[in-house]
């Protein structure tokens, strides 16, 4: 069993013959990339693709028909995905965002930062109702992780504000500090520019480099818009009708053929 | 043998009561994306509104019938066009909400339009029995099986032949590309809570005669109804309808092989326990939720 | 003065203690002639409805799931209870605790069938048990006495203190401030975000940590329990249980308490209880057709509630109060209020 979790040590994560049907049509078709520490590494394709499902295997929400998942996680520990729960994805370290932002609107900014660190919660149920001495440091220590997080992003002020009526530029930085709670090893964000000008994608490509350099993680972009992929991705990947076209560095992509084809027409 | 007989006999009349409350409910849930728990309760409703046109007015049966039948209609485009159409911001969890508090409005009205006491609905056909290898059925079982079948076979040609069927079906796959692709979904929906009101209502008329009609009425048809939905799966219109045979067979052979007093409690029982190996019902799919 | 806010706001029990304290002077201000006696009664019950629905919200307002068993736990714990005192004469203490224990392993069996798929099957199947367990109220005679009724007395506390009508009250009281405090504890933290999580994005409370099946569990288990306190309360308190009490028409009350009052309102769950069943009681009794009249009228509060109002009626004061501070600022929207 060992054996099967090797992975070259620089590697966060290794996606090797990834396949998955629905209903007798192939979603993502024996799919291979790595992805290595403190990478920035993207995931582009046209609509349709199958962009969605690969990281929707990858994080468990689908389970995948073939294909090994080894991921690198807390503890440089390495685990096969595929033999985890979707609610246990997070305790290696793998986290990933919502292109719908899906964070809950009846609760305040902070408390929505604090479901990232649900996980790491070791009080028991019993002394949290009662609020025992160490129920109550606990929830003082995450909450001041939280209020951390925020200030980093900048909306700190509005930790107390209701998510639910707040700007979508705001939602967005929300999500991004649930995500940060969790010390995540690889993000995985989920076309994070979606909805944005070019001002604010600016913007965004910082606090992607930022939190990168900051938070020790490697990022897995999946994005349309390929301006920031371009800018600030490592290495990337293009995939179409799920299988894989090329990986390679960004200029290596530009000036590549069967990526030029399958993007005809498309920005 | 022939005691078998007659049980699966009477199991096909009272199944088919629970088929049409059943299809009642999978009709709705399809095109409204609404568990409705209300089913029973505003068909016991229309129920007393055909007892009340045949024992306070008079009418022959068959026109106080119909009258039930009318009644059933404006309830339901009324449940659909006061209410429901105000619910585009309103969870599912909240929809069925809504239906449970429509339980307390119907079964608050009930006794002050009509009264507490019980009133007595006679059979369709009122006498006469066949006689079938050994076992016997009355005329009105008979003609209540029949027309439970016909009315849900008229309804499946409907769903899988029609333009109106082949609207319903689309809607109630996907009623937001529906109405993009320019099927009329209001009045889908609309002619849905109608036909449901209807389906509740004969199978109100079938049950009435066997026992009286109270509040109470369509309690356990309603519950067998939900139950069937859940055994056959809430992703067909003819998985509920079999689940429902299947009950009122099995509810039968229960109450008289095992115990006459618990039969009916020892089915739901079961059903559970048959949930944990088929989650997704007798003939249901997992749905895959898009992430 | 918004110092002090905040500091209620940080000591929520603060409040709840202040509240019972509240509660408590009724039945002295029913021996100073202020109330009639039966208010006690019927303050008293609707407090044991709150816990019960208090257990609700849990599930439902916290975590979305709709539970039609309510009534159905409540009335086996009544029978528990009284059967384990009256018959096996076993202490108030023991008993208490067997009449939670038992509902809730029930409740955590029928979670464990109907919880793995969709919420929606809970409601199902919910309805299934309750119409189990009135069945089975109604037949079990030995146990239950049947359509007679089971009786029992007010508490024996430590096998000393012979509780009345009166302080049987005040252990009601004291009981719905520790449970106020407890749930108010609980969502205000980790489960409830987690409940909340499940409820809002089942997506995202998985890629988050959120152990789906678990939590509908805790949920469901929590609301059993609290119902079958109220089920202990009940049956040593108004001292009867019939079967006919525990069917369908409460576990819809419960249901009116929450929405109408407020989802996720422990204040709310209270005033909902108050408004479903204190109301009519105390005050509609002489209209005739009353007992229908207020059903049609909880279904059909219900209803606004959920299509006009969403967060019930509690937060009433809540929008009063930014309407004030609105025209206090000259109709300009501050957009820092929560």
């Amino acid at each position: 069993m060992s054996s099967k979790l090797d992975m070259p040590e620089e590697l966060t994560l290794k996606v090797e013959g990834l396949s998955i049907a629905f209903g007798g049509l192939k979603a993502v078709d024996n799919l291979t990339f790595e992805i290595k520490k403190n990478e920035i590494f993207g995931l582009i394709g046209p609509n349709g693709a199958g962009k969605t499902t690969v990281f929707n295997c990858i994080t468990q929400f689908y389970k995948p028909n073939h294909g090994t998942l080894l991921f690198r996680g807390h503890g440089d520990e390495v685990t096969d995905l595929t033999t985890r729960p979707v609610h246990d994805i997070i305790k290696h370290g793998l986290v990933r965002t919502f292109q719908n932002v899906e964070l809950i609107r009846e609760l305040s900014i902070i408390d929505n930062v604090l479901i990232g660190g649900h996980i790491d919660y070791k009080t028991t149920t019993l002394s949290q109702a009662l609020q025992f001495p160490k129920a109550r440091a606990e929830e003082k220590k995450y909450r001041a992780q939280a209020e951390n997080i925020l200030e980093n992003l900048g909306i700190l002020d509005r930790k107390d504000m209701l998510a639910g009526g707040q700007p979508y530029g705001i939602l967005k930085k929300v999500e991004m500090a649930r995500t940060l709670m969790a010390r995540p090893k690889l993000i995985i964000l989920d076309e994070p520019a979606a909805g944005l000008n070019d001002i604010e994608t600016l913007e965004l490509a910082k606090m992607i480099r930022k939190i990168r350099d900051t938070f020790d993680c490697a990022i897995l972009l999946v994005e349309h818009d390929m301006r920031l992929v371009m800018d600030i991705c490592d290495r990337i990947c293009a995939i179409n009708f799920g299988k894989l076209l090329t990986i390679g560095t960004p200029k290596e992509i530009q000036s590549n053929q069967a990526v030029q084809t399958a993007y005809l027409g498309v920005d | 043998m022939a005691t078998f007989l007659q049980i699966i006999l009477r199991s096909l009349e009272t199944g088919s009561i629970y088929a049409l409350a059943a299809l009642g409910i999978i009709i709705i849930y399809r095109t409204s994306n609404t568990t409705n728990f209300a089913q029973g309760a505003v068909a016991m409703f229309n129920t007393f509104v055909v007892t009340y046109l045949f024992n306070r007015f008079g009418f022959p049966l068959w026109l106080a019938v119909m009258g039930g039948i009318m009644s059933a209609i404006v309830t339901g485009f009324l449940i659909d066009v006061l209410i429901l159409r105000h619910t585009k911001k309103v969870s599912p969890v909240a929809k069925q909400i809504i239906t449970l508090g429509l339980i307390m409005i119907v079964v608050g009205m009930a006794p002050i339009f009509f009264g507490v006491d019980p009133l007595r609905l006679p059979r369709l056909i009122d006498s006469g029995d066949l006689n079938f290898f050994g076992a016997s059925i009355s005329y009105n079982g008979l003609f209540n099986i029949s027309l439970g079948l016909a009315i849900m076979l008229l309804l499946f040609y409907v769903l899988q032949r029609t333009k109106w069927g082949l609207a319903v079906r689309t809607t109630a796959s996907n009623e937001y590309v529906a109405r993009l692709m320019g099927v009329p979904t209001k009045t889908v929906t609309m002619a849905a809570w109608g036909i449901a009101g209807i389906l509740g209502v004969i199978a109100g008329v079938m049950t009435a005669p066997m026992t009286s009609v109270t509040l109470n009425l369509m309690d356990e048809v309603q519950i067998t109804a939900l139950v069937a939905c859940v055994l056959g799966g809430f992703q067909t219109f003819h998985g509920p309808v079999i689940g429902a045979y299947i009950m009122g067979i099995a509810r039968n052979l229960l109450l008289f092989y095992v115990s006459s007093v618990w039969g009916g409690q020892i089915l739901y029982i079961l059903i559970l326990i048959f949930i944990v190996f088929r989650p997704y019902g007798l003939i249901g799919k997992k749905v895959i939720k898009k992430v | 003065m918004k110092e002090t806010t905040t500091y209620f706001k940080k000591h929520p029990w603060i409040g709840f203690v202040i509240f019972g304290i509240v509660l408590a002077m009724v039945p002295q201000m029913a021996a100073w002639g202020l109330f009639k006696q039966g208010y006690i009664t019927t303050i008293g019950g609707t407090l044991i409805y709150a816990i019960a629905a208090l257990g609700l919200n849990i599930l439902l307002g916290y975590s979305g799931l709709i539970s039609l068993g309510t009534a159905g736990f409540m009335g086996l714990a009544t029978y528990i209870s009284a059967y384990l005192t009256m018959d096996l004469k076993l202490p108030f203490e023991v008993a208490m605790i067997l009449a939670i224990l038992i509902p809730t392993l029930v409740g955590i069996l029928v979670g464990l069938v109907s919880l793995k798929i969709e919420g929606l099957y809970l409601a199902i199947a919910t309805l299934a048990v309750s119409e189990v367990l009135r069945k089975t109220f109604e037949e079990l005679d030995q146990f239950t006495n049947g359509f007679s009724g089971k009786s029992a007395s007010y508490p024996l506390l430590l096998g000393r203190f012979q509780l009345d009508k009166t302080s049987t009250y005040y252990l009601i009281v004291v009981v719905l401030v520790i449970i106020m405090i407890i749930v108010s504890n609980l969502m205000n933290g980790k489960l409830g975000r987690a409940l909340n999580a499940m409820r809002g994005s089942e997506a995202a409370a998985q890629a988050m940590g959120v152990n789906l099946l678990t939590h509908r569990l805790i949920a469901f288990a929590l609301a059993t329990m609290f119902a079958s306190v109220a089920g202990v309360l009940y049956v040593h308190f108004i001292k009867f249980s019939y079967p006919s009490s525990w069917i369908l028409k409460l576990s819809l009350d419960f249901l009116a308490m929450i929405v109408i009052g407020g989802l996720r309102s422990i204040y709310g769950t209270v005033l909902g209880a108050f408004i479903v069943f204190a109301l009519p009681d105390l005050f509609l009794k002489q209209i005739p057709y009353f007992e229908n009249l207020s059903y049609v009228l909880n279904g059909l509060l219900i209803i606004l509630v959920i299509i006009f109002y969403p967060n019930g009626l509690i937060s009433i004061g809540h929008d009063i109060k930014r309407l004030f501070a609105k025209l206090k600022r000259g109709g300009k929207t501050n957009e820092l209020e929560t």
